[in-house]
């Protein structure tokens, strides 16, 4: 088992993995802007390096400085947590090729899933189901029209470098696609360098459900069930539930089972999620994301795992020690993505948190690097804490929602608080009935109730 | 050698009184070589030799945003002027090779540009040179110490 563990990461996520280290009794090494000189993890981590300015250039996208502060603390492994660095494949080459172990999956996988052509075309080989379109890049508008044509309008131009909702453009009809598949291919070339662009069926009222997976380096794959990430504002998750509201157990078991034998076929290892569209009963793969995932509390509520744990254990060259038969799927868990946003107009709202009081009781979890007197940095995403509950039915599960959020205080800045407060008092919302579209109108008539507007 | 920050609790209550009682959201007071500035809710970075004094404001009907625009530095003991802090992450070495003597010691004068230490990241050395001309007052690291950015490496005055 590793010694020490260096965090290349910030936030909430590097809190977590500091937290997972300090239970197995892993040392921990806080790489850290100047900043986040302040920032809980770093006052809590065995070791701290700091590499670089503000600016996320200079420092956690800084690949020299984060080796650099590796090598100089003896660190054994590298946990990249989520955004910045965790799906550059370059990044676990160089990691590995510096002789620490990377905490996640193979650079090749890392690349293969990161082209998003590539990565359909791997799902599509391995047998899972997909959003009908074009086998590959389209090259031509004529290839364009013939994939339109063929399954049928309307139809998503996507960026094959993009990804996480970037670099997609609509055509409702053929007079619509020329224009949408010329300036799809420019803004690819201008936001990604790479104008590759393929063509979807668009599906006009999804859902979003992901599924959790997890491998070793033995060939063990198994997965944890699916989460349902539709409520989407910007294609920005705002709240996550595990199980879907829609999902039985029997479509679960076989989407599940089909994805793993992929998996394996694929020799994967470490996390991973297969995000999905879902629309009348049928899935379609989207795009898999091999790392941790911001919204994996609520995986880890419903069958009682610690997912960074077993990455760790992963990477050191343990077994998983367990299969799908064992592992349960126990009541339901909401989880609210509180940011530093005003709540109605989602400006951006750093600044120094007066007074922080987290919530508690039965079934309440809360990953949150905040505390009383922190300043908010202007220079990251604005997650600021993630209130995750856990219940044995979804109603009980809201009902304990409603409850922590009122508990819940951030003084001093915005917050999405009151925003979350009124999802959760939403019909709709309590009756799982909800679409990926459902959020941005549900924001635009003001978070009013659907029969009031 | 430091004789205690001296104020005059009066003084600064007089200072917060009259805060109160205008519309001005900052009062600095400076004197001699002693300094006192009363700020109204906002950000504080605190500043070697000066005494500061929060005023909360009275609390107000809607959330007041706090409107950082910049985090401030986490309070330190201020850097004398004339450090030289480390620009990346690495292991110093003050030679240019193992048994050969230091670039520079306490005392000597630097040229502008003059190399006054390695350090060495993965497996590359880079030159640290000195900002400016001067002599060489301190060296406040070891050879083959680990530094991380922004650590003080030497004072040139």
């Amino acid at each position: 088992m590793f010694g020490k563990i260096l965090i290349a990461n910030r936030g909430e996520i590097a809190l977590r993995i500091h937290r997972a280290c300090q239970e197995m009794g892993i040392r921990t090494v806080a790489v850290h802007s100047t900043a986040d000189a302040t920032a809980m993890h770093v006052r809590l981590a065995d070791e701290s390096v700091c590499i670089g300015p503000p600016a996320p250039r200079d420092s956690y996208l800084n690949v020299a400085a984060i080796l650099s502060a590796a090598t100089i603390t003896g660190a054994d492994a590298i946990h990249p947590g989520y955004g910045f660095l965790a799906e550059n494949a370059r990044f676990a080459e160089m990691v590995e090729a510096h002789g620490f172990a990377f905490i996640g999956p193979s650079p090749e996988h890392i690349r293969m899933m990161g082209d998003k052509i590539a990565a359909k075309a791997a799902m599509r080989r391995l047998g899972v189901p997909l959003v009908p379109g074009s086998e590959g890049a389209v090259a031509t508008l004529d290839e364009a029209r013939s994939v339109a044509a063929e399954v049928g309008y309307p139809v998503l131009i996507k960026a094959a470098a993009g990804g996480g909702g970037r670099g997609m453009k609509v055509a409702r009809s053929e007079a619509e696609l020329e224009e949408a598949f010329r300036v799809a291919r420019a803004e690819a070339k201008a936001a990604f360098g790479d104008d590759s662009v393929y063509v979807e069926k668009f599906l006009d009222r999804p859902r979003h459900i992901e599924l959790q997976v997890l491998a070793d380096t033995y060939g063990n794959v198994v997965h944890f069930g699916e989460r349902d990430c539709s409520l989407q504002r910007r294609h920005q998750k705002l709240v996550e539930e595990a199980g879907s509201p829609v999902l039985t157990t029997a479509a679960r078991d076989a989407l599940g089972a089909q994805v793993t034998k992929a998996l394996a076929a694929l020799g994967y290892r470490n996390a991973g999620t297969l995000e999905f569209l879902w629309q009348d009963g049928h899935f379609a793969f989207i795009e898999m994301n091999t790392r941790l995932q911001v919204e994996h509390p609520v995986t880890e509520m419903v069958c009682g795992v610690d997912l960074v744990r077993e990455q760790i254990r992963i990477a050191a060259g343990d077994r998983l020690g367990y299969s799908q038969s064992d592992i349960r799927f126990q009541g339901h868990a909401i989880e609210c993505r509180i940011t530093a946003e005003d709540p109605e107009t989602f400006a951006p709202s750093p600044g120094r948190v007066s007074m922080y009081h987290a919530p508690g009781g039965p079934g309440v979890r809360v990953d949150s690097a905040l505390y009383s007197g922190y300043a908010v940095p202007p220079y990251y995403d604005n997650l600021v804490a993630k209130l995750v509950v856990h219940a044995g039915t979804r109603a009980e599960a809201i009902a304990r929602m409603r409850r922590a959020l009122a508990e819940m205080v951030v003084d001093g800045i915005r917050t999405t608080l009151p925003l979350h407060q009124r999802i959760v008092e939403d019909p709709e919302f309590q009756a799982g009935d909800y679409t990926i579209h459902w959020l941005e109108r549900f924001v635009a008539r003001g978070g009013r109730d659907a029969r009031a507007a | 050698m430091t004789d205690g920050i001296r104020f005059d609790p009066a003084q600064i209550r007089e200072l917060a009184r009259i805060l109160r009682d205008t519309d001005l959201s900052e009062i600095e007071l400076v004197e001699k070589d002693s300094r006192i500035r009363v700020v109204r809710q906002v950000t504080v970075a605190p500043v070697a030799g000066a005494t500061t004094v929060s005023v909360p404001a009275p609390p107000p009907a809607a959330p007041q945003p706090v409107a950082a625009t910049a985090t401030p530095e986490p309070a330190e003991a201020a850097l004398p002027p004339g450090t030289v802090t480390s620009p990346m992450v690495g292991i110093v070495y003050l030679a240019p090779e193992p048994g050969a003597p230091p670039f520079v010691q306490v005392g000597a004068k630097v040229a502008q540009g003059q190399t006054l230490l390695l350090i060495e990241a993965m497996k590359t050395f880079n030159q640290i040179k000195a900002p400016k001309a001067g002599t060489v007052t301190r060296i406040l690291v070891e050879n083959g110490a680990p530094v991380e950015y922004g650590e003080p490496l030497m004072v040139i005055e």
